[in-house]
C-alpha cells in the first residue's frame, strides 16, 4: 500500500503547484511491465497517470535544456536526489534558469534496473512485477519467480549517498519506502581496470568498443551535453571524425565525450542504460571524476554557486604540479 | 586507436625516427624555437611544430588525434603563467592539459609520451634542452 500513499503525495503536491507552470515532467505508467515511461502532461486531469516507483531509473533532467528553451512558462519536473544533481549542474553552467523550474524531489529508495532483471530471467517474457521489500516478484510465460532485489537495483544506487538530501529541491516528498543499500566505494568498478597494464587496458577498451556502432544514443540521453546539433562529430570542416565505425573511430568519439563532460558528468549513468552494446562507458566518466576530484576538489552537481573547474583557473594550483623536462 | 596504429604508420616511414608533434604558443614558445634556431643550438628532427594563437587554444582533443593519427609524443609549449598575451589564456591551458595527462593512462597510453613546458621566447636554451630530453625520453619508451 505505500506505494499509493506515495503516489498520492506526488499528485497533490502537483497539482498544489499546477496553476504556476506549464508542463509537468514524470514518469508514468507503460505497456512493459519492467519499465515505467517519461510523461509530459499539460492539461489537469492527466495528472492522475503520475506514478513513482522503483522502475524510475530514467534521469528526465535528459529533457530539461530542450524544454526550457522550447516552453516559456516553468516547468515541474519529478526527480530523484541523483537526477537533482544534473539540473543543479545546469544552472551552475548557466544552461537553465533556476527560476524555470519546480523540483519535486522524491526521496529515492534505489531503483531497479531492467536490464539486470532480463538478464537474470533470461529473456523470458514478463507479464506482471510485484516489488515487495527485499523480494521482487515476477510473473512470467514459465510461472513466477522471486528475485533478491539487492541485487538488481541500477549500479549507480550502490554507492548513493544522497538518496535523502537531494543537492537541489523546491519541494521534497517523502517515502516510507527505506533506502537499504550500504553505500560501496563510489570508484569501485574501475579499481580493477587501474590495476591493469598499460597494453592491457588498452586492449580492453579495443575490445569494449569493437561492438560499439556509433549510434549516438549515450550523447542524445546526456543531459548535460546541450549542443548535439552543433557536435563536432558530424562537422565537415574540421574533419573531426570519419564516419568509418571501428574500434579506434568509435573509442575517439567516447574520448570527445569524456573531454566534453570532465567536471561536468554526474554519473546519472543515463549512456550506459541506453547503450545498445552494454558497454561501460560509465567507467570511461568515473575516471575523469576521480581525477576532477582529486585536482580540484569537486563534485559536478553538488552545490550551484561552484564554478565547474575547468571554466575557471587559480593563478597557483596547490595540486598540480608541473614536470621540468 | 593508438599504439596499433603507430606501429602500422612506423612501417610505412623512416623506421628509426620518431615523430613527435608539438603545439606551440605564438608569442612566446614559437618565438623561443625561433631563437633557439636563430643561435644554432642543435635540435633534434623530430619535431613536427604547429603553431597556435595561444596554449588556451589547445583542445585537449588536438593531443588525443595526434595520437590516434600516429605520433609518438605530444608536445604542448606556451608563455610561463602569468607571461600570457592574453592575460589567462595558459591558466585554463594548464587545468586541461593536467586533467588529460592523468587521464591518459586509462585509456592506454603511457602518460610520459605527452608533456607540457613553459618557455618564453628568449629561452632558446631551455627550448633546446626540453626537446633533447622530450626525444630522449620517447625513444626510451619506444625502446630504441
Amino acid at each position: 500500500m505505500s506505494k499509493d500513499i506515495l503516489n498520492q503525495k506526488l499528485t497533490n503536491e502537483v497539482s498544489s503547484i499546477f496553476d504556476q507552470v506549464d508542463v509537468v515532467v514524470g514518469y508514468c505508467g507503460s505497456n512493459n511491465p519492467l519499465m515505467v515511461n517519461p510523461c509530459f502532461i499539460e492539461e489537469k486531469e492527466g495528472l492522475d497517470q503520475l506514478i513513482f516507483n522503483q522502475l524510475c531509473i530514467n534521469n528526465l533532467a535528459s529533457y530539461a535544456y530542450k524544454l526550457s528553451k522550447r516552453i516559456k512558462g516553468n516547468i515541474a519536473m519529478v526527480v530523484k536526489p541523483c537526477d537533482s544533481k544534473a539540473i543543479a549542474q545546469l544552472i551552475s553552467e548557466g544552461l537553465i534558469e533556476r527560476d524555470k523550474f519546480k523540483l519535486l524531489a522524491v526521496q529515492c529508495p534505489g531503483v531497479l534496473d531492467h536490464k539486470k532483471i532480463t538478464k537474470a530471467l533470461k529473456g523470458a517474457r514478463v507479464f506482471s512485477l510485484n516489488i515487495g521489500a527485499d523480494k521482487i516478484e515476477v510473473e512470467t510465460a514459465t510461472g513466477t519467480q522471486e528475485l533478491t532485489k539487492d541485487e538488481f537495483y541500477a549500479d549507480k544506487c550502490y554507492w548513493c549517498k544522497i538518496y535523502n538530501k537531494p543537492p537541489l529541491h523546491d519541494i521534497f516528498i517523502e517515502n516510507d519506502q527505506k533506502f537499504s543499500l550500504e553505500p560501496r566505494d563510489r570508484f569501485e568498478d574501475i579499481q580493477d581496470l587501474e590495476k591493469m597494464s598499460l597494453d592491457e587496458i588498452f586492449s580492453y577498451w579495443q575490445q569494449e568498443f569493437e561492438r560499439c556502432i556509433r549510434c549516438y544514443a549515450c550523447r542524445n540521453i546526456c543531459p548535460l551535453e546541450v549542443c548535439q546539433d552543433q557536435c563536432i562529430v558530424h562537422l565537415d570542416y574540421p574533419n573531426w571524425q570519419s564516419q568509418k565505425v571501428d574500434a579506434d573511430e568509435n573509442k575517439f568519439f567516447q574520448m570527445i565525450r569524456v573531454m566534453h563532460l570532465a567536471g561536468r558528468c554526474v554519473e546519472c549513468g543515463e549512456c550506459e542504460r541506453v547503450c545498445p552494446q552494454n558497454i561501460g562507458l560509465l567507467k570511461l566518466m568515473k575516471k575523469m571524476n576521480q581525477i576532477i576530484g582529486d585536482i580540484f576538489d569537486y563534485e559536478a552537481g553538488m552545490d550551484i554557486e561552484a564554478k565547474p573547474p575547468l571554466l575557471t583557473y587559480k593563478t597557483l594550483e596547490k595540486n598540480i604540479k608541473e614536470e621540468e623536462l | 586507436m593508438m599504439t596499433e596504429q603507430i606501429k602500422e604508420n612506423k612501417g610505412q616511414a623512416q623506421k628509426e625516427e620518431v615523430r613527435i608533434v608539438a603545439f606551440l604558443c605564438n608569442w612566446c614558445s614559437y618565438a623561443g624555437s625561433d631563437a633557439a634556431g636563430t643561435a644554432r643550438l642543435r635540435q633534434p628532427e623530430n619535431l613536427r611544430i604547429i603553431r597556435v594563437p595561444c596554449s588556451g587554444r589547445i583542445n585537449p582533443l588536438f593531443i588525443l588525434k595526434a595520437f590516434a593519427m600516429g605520433a609518438d609524443g605530444v608536445l604542448v609549449s606556451g608563455c610561463h603563467p602569468n607571461d600570457c598575451h592574453y592575460s589567462d589564456g595558459n591558466f585554463y591551458a594548464r587545468r586541461r592539459l593536467e586533467v588529460l595527462k592523468e587521464y591518459l593512462p586509462f585509456i592506454g597510453i603511457d602518460k610520459r609520451r605527452f608533456a607540457y613546458q613553459w618557455v618564453s621566447a628568449s629561452e632558446g636554451q631551455k627550448w633546446q634542452r626540453v626537446v633533447v630530453n622530450f626525444v630522449k625520453r620517447i625513444k626510451s619508451i619506444n625502446g630504441e
